[in-house]
């Protein structure tokens, strides 16, 4: 099946999102959707996927012209659309998900066993070792994601289109998906796929077209480009990415000694100085999320060990009372754990201090509005007007949001859980230099992430966790994609270099080399080098405007 | 639906998270064009149907004056993301408390020699004070022990009125003249005071909603609870607060009930207000699910019912008919507003 978008456009008010937009996706192969937040990807595939109607533009299947009215038309053609959320129900089994939409019956009961069989038949066909009773509360994240699209398969769509599949996931996870959609590609299914991570780009995509502000500015055949000429369509100027110099460091401010909370972490010491940033890194389970929600109070202070905050014993059950003390932390998963929908902008970003900013028992509105815009012209938030709900902002520009909210309540301890998580390549930079600026400030920073990219561009030593235990320590020269991933997966010093190799997840490894990249996203040197040369940078944007 | 987007397109918008508002009002004045025309086909001439319409606003006024004031706790309450159920056994309670304290015969205050205005200035404070510790104990429920407000409220509600009607079976009270000065002074004519108190809660209310760190912690905890406690509020406490202001303002409720009409029957006091106050809240715009609403729009949707209720009563639809008319009346009001609430600006 050939799908071809013709001259596509769309606006939301006076808002033009999509301009003049030819778009081209066929059976068998795997095509990359590219873009910053905003560029307008989402908009087109959920035109393609029926969610939303263009205003201009026709949509042909194979030579001929259709028109979906609704993600049922557009499913009945063949096009299925794995969404960002997964739209999967927990509290129902994995064959009554993937039958959600079209429940075969048997006269007034439920088929189950042929949903059962019909489920059971094509997670053969796909090797998948599933079971369709499962409960699908109990899969992890990469499984929803199969099974989600799974769903679409069920019901013979020949072009799937995945939105930022990996977002949530881990790097075993991801290379987990991607296996499925080699399976896809030799059974002749398109995919468009939707990614920010240029790498995972690199590895499994044939063709790819770049979008930004609107129109297409790119396209062609992965293999004809390199991450740093994507990066560079992307934002719309080369990306350069700095060099990272450890600020001086000041007095021990926060001091952590055999912390355990009997579940999520045991036995966790370390140490932060004023100007230091410290990683914390590990895989999916490692429990350094339940660690720092823990310092920072949130878990209800069930733990042994201590807590020492510039000197004295702290003991927290409740967040307040850290961020009293001068504890904050930006927790991951942004849209749940961070964001107040139905607040502005103005007021989601000086929540945390807004009981200080008072005239009598009223809010002082004038000083909020002063000490925010401060905040967010500092971090080039870009906002209409701060009144405005904070929904209406892009993904990067909320996290800088949330990011100024902390930096009002001035931190002696700032603990960033993936903070770029959902952010694009332009203010994934921006976030970086903040980090950076915070430390040479003074500010204790710890950054919790995944990715060991983003660990070694901002940090200056590193924690690694495996399943609630500190298993190393990396800082300066030993802190590489190698070493982190190595002790992420659970290896230990003396058994390095045998296993020197071993840890990869997947990938192609044909160079010594390349046994540096063997971090699971896999992919060939050249490529994995300009992806970390073009993670994200919008340094040479500031040149330009000075 | 089309006829609800016609009618939502008749309404003109100012801002986006004002459209629920703006409906609201809308509601109101339609209502109050219909009240007029019934009004003036009744009385026959212009004059008579001002007269008329004069009066039946200031019942209106009156009547929902007890409900009005607990929905301006509700809507806080609503707008959090929790519900209380217990307000109209709180009432009950309340009053039972009010008439033992005022109780000449055998009350305690009696039995120590304060009569007269010093004993209705302790009363009308020592009920406060008992309203706002049995609304505590909703809060504490919820916030500490992590009840949904559902449950925990459907279970106060049984206790706050099954225990004082088992403490007030043998109890005859009769409520001095005096006290009922709190609602019966007249001024220009007409009794006016319960809707003062009624109006000075709602603004008193708006302007801690509005204006207060503690009004954007309510938005805050209803929009995104956990967003709320990753972001240093003090969740547990913001929820205790709710709930015992909206205690204390059951107890004015019941002072101003027992002020007017004199007495209470234990046993059916209050009982449905809970209803009627959600109904308002939600009628006014303000979301089930948190995070959204106006206290304003709570008022505006007191009237509505109100209004709603007289317009009934003069075209003489049967009295067990009315309630059926209410309950379409909300639904559609519901649906208006989400109509309303997609329209872009």
């Amino acid at each position: 099946m050939q799908v071809e978008m013709n001259h596509i456009c769309k606006s939301f008010g006076a808002n033009n999102v999509l301009t003049d937009i030819s778009f081209s996706i066929k059976s068998g192969e795997v095509c990359a959707l590219l873009g910053e937040n905003g560029a307008g990807k989402s908009t087109l595939m959920n035109i393609l996927g029926g969610v939303l109607e263009p205003d201009a533009g026709t949509i042909e299947l194979d030579g001929k012209a259709v028109s979906f009215s609704s993600p049922v038309d557009s499913l009945d053609a063949g096009i299925g659309f794995v969404h960002q959320e997964l739209n999967l129900v927990n509290d129902l089994t994995v064959y009554e998900n993937m039958f959600l939409t079209h429940l075969k019956n048997k006269g007034a009961f439920l088929d189950v066993k042929y949903m059962q069989s019909e489920v059971k038949a094509l997670f053969d066909r796909m090797n998948l070792d599933i079971d369709p009773n499962a409960m699908v509360r109990d899969l992890d994240a990469s499984y929803k994601q199969i099974v989600e699209i799974c769903r679409a398969l069920l019901q013979n769509a020949s072009i799937i289109i995945m939105d930022e599949p990996t977002t949530s996931l881990t790097e075993k996870e991801i290379e987990c998906v991607f296996d499925m959609m080699r399976k896809l590609k030799r059974e002749n299914v398109g995919i468009v796929f939707i990614s920010h991570k240029l790498n995972e780009v690199m590895e499994i995509c044939d063709t790819y077209s770049v979008l930004r502000d609107g129109k297409v500015v790119a396209s062609g055949n992965v293999s004809d480009t390199n991450t740093r000429e994507i990066a560079a369509n992307m934002v719309g100027h080369e990306v350069i990415q700095d060099e990272h110099i450890p600020a001086e460091y000041g007095d021990e401010v926060l001091r952590v000694e055999d912390l355990s909370d009997g579940k999520n972490f045991k036995n966790v010491s370390f140490s932060v100085k004023a100007g230091e940033i410290l990683g914390i890194t590990g895989l999916l389970g490692d429990g350094r999320s339940e660690l720092c929600q823990t310092i920072f109070g949130a878990m209800g202070g069930n733990y042994t060990g201590k807590v020492l905050l510039c000197g004295r014993e702290i003991h927290h059950t409740q967040t307040y009372q850290a961020v009293e003390s001068g504890i904050a932390y930006l927790p991951r998963n942004r849209k749940e754990n961070s964001i107040i929908k139905d607040m502005s902008i103005l007021d989601n970003g000086s929540i945390v201090v807004l009981h200080k900013i008072r005239k009598g028992p009223f809010i002082d509105f004038a000083k909020q509005e002063e000490l925010f815009s401060k905040q967010s012209s500092k971090m080039r938030v870009k906002m209409d007007s701060a009144e405005d709900l904070i929904t209406r902002l892009s993904g990067g520009n909320q996290q800088k949001v949330v990011l100024a909210k902390w930096l009002m309540s001035n931190p002696k301890v700032l603990i960033l859980d993936n903070p770029t998580q959902g952010v694009d390549i332009g203010a994934k930079e921006e976030i970086y230099d903040i980090i950076q600026q915070l430390a040479k400030q003074g500010t204790a920073i710890m950054v919790l992430s995944s990715e060991a990219q983003e660990i070694i561009r901002v940090c200056d030593r590193s924690l690694i966790m495996y399943h609630g235990q500190v298993v190393s320590q990396v800082s300066g020269e030993d802190m590489t994609e190698r070493n982190i991933m190595y002790f992420a997966a659970g290896g230990s010093l003396a058994q390095q270099e045998a296993a020197s190799a071993a840890n990869g997840a997947g990938g192609s490894l044909t160079t010594p080399e390349a046994a540096s990249a063997a971090n699971g996203a896999g992919g060939s040197l050249t490529t994995q080098d300009d992806a970390s040369a073009a993670n994200g940078a919008a340094n040479s944007e500031e040149e330009q405007k000075e | 639906m089309n006829l609800i987007t016609k009618i939502s397109n008749m309404i003109p918008k100012k801002k986006s998270n004002d459209g629920a508002l703006t409906a609201t009002v809308f509601a109101l004045i339609v209502m109050v064009l219909i009240q007029s025309v019934v009004m003036g086909i009744n009385a026959g001439s212009f004059g008579g149907m001002f007269g008329k319409m004069g009066m039946a606003w200031m019942n209106i006024l009156r009547n929902n004056s007890y409900a009005g004031v607990i929905a301006m706790g509700m809507c806080l309450i609503i707008i959090s993301g929790g519900i209380d159920l217990s307000v109209g056994s709180a009432i009950c309670a309340n009053g039972a408390f009010v008439m033992y304290l005022l109780d000449e015969a055998n009350g305690p205050l009696a039995a120590m020699g304060i009569t007269g205005t010093p004993a209705y200035i302790i009363t009308v404070i020592a009920s406060i004070i008992f309203g706002f510790l049995l609304g505590e104990i909703n809060g504490c429920l919820i916030a500490y022990g992590k009840l949904p407000p559902f449950i925990a409220t459907l279970g106060t509600m049984k206790i706050f009125r099954s225990v004082t009607q088992e403490l007030c079976k043998q109890f005859n009270p009769v409520v001095p003249d005096g006290f009922k000065m709190i609602t019966s002074v007249k001024i220009f004519g007409q009794v006016v005071l319960p809707i003062v108190y009624w109006v000075v809660i709602a603004i008193i209310i708006h302007i801690i909603f509005k204006k207060t760190a503690f009004g954007r912690q309510v938005i805050a905890v209803g929009s995104n609870e956990r967003a709320a406690k990753l972001s240093g509020i003090n969740v547990s406490g913001v929820k205790r607060r709710i709930y015992a202001i909206t205690g204390a303002l059951c107890s004015v409720a019941s002072i101003i009930y027992i002020a007017r009409i004199g007495s209470m029957d234990f046993a059916n006091a209050g009982s449905g207000y809970e209803m009627d106050a959600i109904a308002a809240v939600i009628v006014g715009g303000t979301s089930m699910a948190g995070g959204r609403g106006s206290i304003v729009g709570a008022f505006v949707g007191m009237l509505i019912m109100g209004v709603m209720n007289n317009i009934l009563n003069s075209v003489g639809v049967p009295t067990f008919l009315c309630d059926a008319v209410k309950g379409a009346i909300i639904i559609f009001a519901v649906m208006l507003q989400m109509v309303q609430g997609k329209k872009k600006a």
